[in-house]
């Protein structure tokens, strides 16, 4: 469980590495680094299709779909964040992980554990077999996405 | 194992809070969809960790695919967006964004 815990901070730490960085490229990496994390967390705890969809998908392309919007927009140039958010943002962290961890400690033992199904068959099984439906839903998404990026880049009119 | 669960939600809540603090604060429309991700993180993590707890882990992974599959949808649509916006305001900030015209 350390380690567990270890990772976990970790991936906290790279994302408010992510939300506080100046710099837009170093926030896009630390964002990657967290999806890094947060994938090696799932290994451990034996999801090993999600961890390698986290890493590859979410940690690999996502970043290489940031970073090209970054270089894309270079031309907007830099927006000033106010410097209070950052200075006020420690303190409110800190505030939030007292209240979080003492929220925690008083419901440890008054939530009523869920029913403890143990599940059989293989994740191929459950994918393809109990999910067919979702999977549908998730094809219509996968083409609305394209869709809409070819509809977002279309050549524009003259007159437009 | 439950408190080994409440362990991950409350580093999920963490991770909650950091990407609201950033959709609150922040001005820069990637800053902001860079919150969006972070949220989206803590989800992925609630959702996995409840199926390991709960010995349902199968489950939770095939949901968590299916979390992510929509989020690289999510996150290519929003970046073609922010890309159009910053080629007619000829700016990241997201208060430029008030003056809509038709």
């Amino acid at each position: 469980m350390t380690g567990q815990i270890l990772l976990l901070s970790g991936l906290v730490f790279f994302s408010i590495l992510a939300i506080l960085a100046k710099d837009l490229i170093r926030s896009a990496v630390s964002l990657a680094v967290a999806s890094l994390f947060l994938g090696i967390i799932f290994f451990r705890m034996s999801a090993p299709y999600a961890g390698v969809f986290e890493i590859s998908v979410v940690a690999g392309l996502i970043t290489v779909l940031f970073i090209l919007t970054i270089a894309l927009t270079k031309a907007g140039g830099d927006v000033r964040e106010s410097k209070l958010a950052t200075l006020i943002f420690p303190l409110v962290f800190i505030v939030f992980v007292v209240i979080d961890v003492l929220v925690m400690k008083s419901l440890l033992h008054k939530i009523p554990a869920l029913p403890d199904t143990a599940e059989s068959g293989s994740f191929g099984d459950v994918l393809w077999k109990q999910r067919t439906s979702d999977l549908v839903g998730q094809l219509a998404v996968i083409l609305a996405g394209v869709f809409s990026v070819l509809a977002l880049f279309r050549k524009r009119d003259k007159d437009e | 194992m439950n408190s080994t669960w409440f362990v991950y939600l409350g580093f999920a809540a963490a991770l909650l809070i950091v990407g609201l603090y950033a959709l609150l604060t922040m001005k820069n429309v990637i800053k902001l969809f860079i919150g969006i991700e972070v949220i989206g993180k803590a989800v992925s993590l609630v959702l996995l960790s409840t199926g390991f707890a709960k010995n349902n882990i199968l489950l939770a992974q095939s949901l968590v695919i299916t979390f992510i599959v929509i989020e690289v949808s999510l996150v290519a649509t929003a970046l073609a967006l922010i890309i159009n916006i910053t080629r007619r305001t000829k700016s990241l900030d997201v208060r430029k964004l008030t003056k809509l015209r038709g």
